[in-house]
C-alpha cells in the first residue's frame, strides 16, 4: 500500500476515534449533577440570572444542538471559552456574580496552547533521564538472559513500578528541596523547576523501558545473525551497538506509542505536585472547578495527540526495520 | 517439540492444570517470588488482624496527643503510637493499615472486574472472528486511544467518588490489553483438534466457548493479572491524593499522605510512613507479578 494511502487511511481512522472521544465526554459532562452556572455567577446569584446567563450561553439548548454547535466551533479551530478563568490571568471560580473586574472569558485554545510547551519540556526531559537510568540497566541485563544482570533489571523495575509518583515526589521534595535545597520543586521560576519533577516522571517510565529491552535485546542475542556476525569477525561491542541496538530500538518506540496515556497520568499528578504550570495542572483544576469547555478541549488535544504519535511511531518503525509494512 | 505432534490431544482442563502447576512451582522456586510472598503475607497478616489486636479506632481523635512522632525518631513518641499520629492525634499504624484494607480491596476487585471484562470481550471476537471481531477489536482500539485518566478523574471529580464507582471507572479503564492477549490466544486455540473435535460431536459454541476454551485460555492471562493488582492499587491511591478516591474520614493511602503534606515541615512522618507502606506492599506483589510473568513466558516458550 502506498504511503499516502496509509496515511489517509489512518488520519480517517483518527478523526473518527476524536470524534467519538468528543461524543463520551461531551455527554458525560452533561448527564452529571450539579449546575456550572450556578459555579460560575457565584452562591449569591439569583435563580434569575443565572437562568439568563445559562440561556445566553446556550447551556439550556437540547444536548444535540450543543454539540452540533460544539462540534461546528471544532471544525472552525474554535474549542470555545472557559467557564471560569478570564482572558488576562488567574482563575476566579465562584466570585461575585456582579464582579465588575471580571473581563472576557479565555480561550481554551490558547490555555492548552500556553501550557502545553511547559508539559512537552517535562516530557522530554523526562524521557532523557530514562533513557539515561534504563538503558544501560535493560541492555545489560538482556546479554545476561538468566545472570545476575538480569536478576538486577527484575528487581529494580519491581522496586520502581512500586514507587507511587505522589509520594516519591513529595518525599524528594522534602529531602533534595527543602533539607538539602539541591534543586528548587514548587512553582515554576526557570529550567530547574523542571529537573525534580522530570525526575520523579523518569522514575515512573524507565521500568517499562529496562523490562522491553531485556526482552527485545535477549531476543535479538539468540537469533543467528549475531552468532554469523561474531564469525565474521566483529567484535562484541560492534556487534552490541551496531546490530542488537538497532534491533531493539522498534519495540521500545512501539512502547512510546502505548505507554503515551500512562505518560499522561503521571504528568498529571506530579504538575499537581510540583505545581507546575503544563497541561496536567490545568486538567486537575479545570476537574476541580467543572469548567466543562476547558475539560472537553484537553480531552479532544490529548486523544488527538495520542492518535498522531502513534501514526509517527509506526512510521518511525517502518523507516528503522524495513521488513515491517503499513 | 516434535514436528509431528501424533499424540491424541489431551482433554484441555488436564492440559491448563498441568501447565499452571508448572508455572506456579517455577515461579515458587525463584527468590524473589518466596520473598514478595512472605513480605505480601505479612502485611495482609496485619492488615486483617490488626482490629482484633488492638483497639485503637483509626479515626479517634485526640487533639492532646496529636502530631507524636514514630517510635525513636524525634521528641515524644511512645509505643502506644509505633507510627505516631497525625494533626489530630488519630492513630498512624491504624489508619495505615484500614488503608491497605481498602487498598487491597479496590486493587483486586478491579483487576477481577477488567480481567472478566476482557477476556469475555476477546473470548467472543476470537471464537467468532468475522464481524463480531471486527466491532470488537474496534471498540477496544477505541478505548486504548482514549485518555482513560482524564476520563476517570472527570467521572470521578464531578460525580461523587463512592467505592463500588472507583472499582467501575478503573475497571473499565483497563480492560482492552486483556481482550487483546484473550483473543489472540483463542483464536489459535480453536483451530486445533479437539475444538473440531467437540464441533463434529455436536457441541454447541456456548459449551465449547466456555467449558472448553474458557478454562484453557483464562489461567496463564490470570498470572500476568497480579501485575495489574498493584497497578490499580496505585491509581486508587492516585485518585484518593487527588480528593477523589474513597472519602474522609475513611483513611487510604491517598487521602492520608494528601493530608500529611500540609504539615510536611513539622511532622514528616504523615505523609512518608503510609508511603513506606505502600510501597512494601506494591513490592511485594509486582515481585511475584514479575516471577510469575516471567515463569510463564519461560514455560510458554519451551512448551
Amino acid at each position: 500500500m502506498s504511503l499516502v494511502r496509509y496515511l489517509a487511511r489512518r488520519l480517517a481512522q483518527g478523526a473518527l476515534i476524536v470524534f467519538l472521544v468528543s461524543a463520551l465526554i461531551f455527554t458525560l459532562l452533561r448527564v452529571v449533577p450539579g449546575d456550572p452556572v450556578r459555579l460560575m455567577a457565584g452562591g449569591m446569584a439569583p435563580e434569575a440570572l443565572i437562568e439568563e446567563i445559562a440561556a445566553d450561553m446556550g447551556l439550556r439548548d437540547p444536548i444535540y444542538v450543543q454539540f452540533g454547535r460544539y462540534v461546528a466551533g471544532i471544525l472552525q479551530g474554535d474549542l470555545g471559552q472557559s467557564f471560569v478563568r478570564p482572558a488576562n490571568g488567574a482563575a476566579v471560580g465562584g466570585a461575585s456574580f456582579d464582579d465588575s473586574t471580571r473581563g472576557e472569558r479565555a480561550k481554551v485554545w490558547s490555555l492548552i496552547a500556553n501550557s502545553a510547551p511547559m508539559t512537552l519540556q517535562l516530557a522530554l526531559l523526562a524521557m532523557i533521564f530514562a533513557l539515561v537510568i534504563a538503558l544501560p540497566i535493560g541492555v545489560w541485563g538482556g546479554l545476561r538472559p538468566g545472570a545476575w544482570p538480569d536478576r538486577f533489571a527484575l528487581y529494580i523495575s519491581s522496586v520502581f513500578v512500586s514507587l507511587p509518583n505522589f509520594w516519591l515526589g513529595i518525599v524528594l521534595a522534602l529531602l533534595l528541596s527543602v533539607k538539602l535545597q539541591l534543586v528548587p520543586a514548587i512553582g515554576y521560576n526557570g529550567f530547574a523547576y523542571t529537573i525534580l519533577p522530570a525526575f520523579v516522571l523518569a522514575i515512573e517510565i524507565a521500568p517499562f523501558i529496562i523490562r522491553t529491552l531485556t526482552v527485545s535485546v535477549a531476543g535479538v542475542m539468540s537469533q543467528s545473525f549475531i552468532d554469523i556476525a561474531a564469525v565474521r569477525g566483529l567484535t562484541r561491542n560492534q556487534i552490541v551497538f551496531r546490530h542488537v541496538m538497532k534491533n531493539s530500538a522498534v519495540p521500545l518506540l512501539n512502547l512510546l506509542g502505548v505507554q503515551f496515556s500512562m505518560l499522561l497520568g503521571g504528568v498529571l499528578v506530579i504538575e499537581f505536585i510540583f505545581d507546575y504550570p503544563g497541561l496536567g495542572l490545568l486538567t486537575i483544576n479545570a476537574v476541580m472547578q467543572r469548567d466543562f469547555p476547558l475539560i472537553q478541549g484537553i480531552a479532544i488535544v490529548t486523544a488527538a495527540a495520542f492518535v498522531l504519535i502513534n501514526i509517527v511511531v509506526d512510521l518511525a518503525a517502518t523507516t528503522i526495520d524495513p521488513r515491517l509494512e503499513y | 517439540m516434535s514436528a509431528i505432534d501424533i499424540s491424541p490431544p489431551a482433554p484441555s482442563q488436564a492440559r491448563a492444570k498441568k501447565i499452571s502447576a508448572r508455572i506456579w512451582s517455577e515461579a515458587f522456586s525463584s527468590i524473589e517470588f518466596r520473598i514478595g510472598l512472605i513480605v505480601f503475607a505479612l502485611l495482609v497478616a496485619a492488615a486483617g488482624l490488626y482490629p482484633w489486636i488492638s483497639d485503637i479506632d483509626p479515626t479517634k481523635m485526640n487533639i492532646r496527643g496529636k502530631l507524636s512522632p514514630p517510635v525513636m525518631m524525634g521528641e515524644g513518641w511512645s509505643w502506644a503510637h509505633p507510627l505516631g499520629t497525625d494533626q489530630l492525634g488519630r492513630d498512624m499504624l491504624a489508619r495505615t493499615l484500614v488503608g491497605l484494607r481498602y487498598s487491597l480491596l479496590i486493587g483486586i476487585s478491579t483487576t477481577i472486574l477488567m480481567v472478566a471484562v476482557g477476556a469475555m470481550v476477546g473470548l467472543f471476537a476470537g471464537y467468532f472472528g468475522k464481524r463480531i471481531d471486527t466491532i470488537l477489536m474496534r471498540l477496544t482500539d477505541a478505548q486504548l486511544s482514549v485518555p482513560m485518566i482524564i476520563l476517570a478523574i472527570t467521572i470521578l471529580g464531578v460525580s461523587r467518588p463512592t467505592i463500588p464507582s472507583i472499582i467501575l471507572v478503573l475497571g473499565l479503564a483497563g480492560w482492552p490489553v486483556y481482550a487483546r492477549v484473550m483473543r489472540s490466544t483463542v483464536m489459535a486455540e480453536r483451530k486445533k483438534e479437539f475444538v473440531r473435535g467437540a464441533m463434529v460431536l455436536g457441541a454447541t459454541d456456548w459449551r465449547i466457548m466456555f467449558t472448553l476454551l474458557l478454562p484453557l485460555v483464562l489461567p496463564p492471562i490470570m498470572f500476568v493479572a497480579v501485575l495489574d493488582i498493584a497497578r490499580m492499587m496505585i491509581f486508587e491511591s492516585v485518585l484518593g491524593f487527588l480528593g477523589l478516591g474513597v472519602q474522609p474520614p475513611t483513611p487510604t493511602f491517598g487521602n492520608i499522605i494528601a493530608d500529611g503534606r500540609k504539615y510536611l515541615m513539622n511532622a514528616w512522618w504523615i505523609a512518608t510512613m503510609p508511603g513506606v507502606f505502600l510501597v512494601l506492599t506494591l513490592t511485594s506483589v509486582n515481585l511475584m507479578g514479575a516471577s510469575l510473568e516471567r515463569a510463564r513466558n519461560k514455560i510458554y516458550a519451551g512448551a
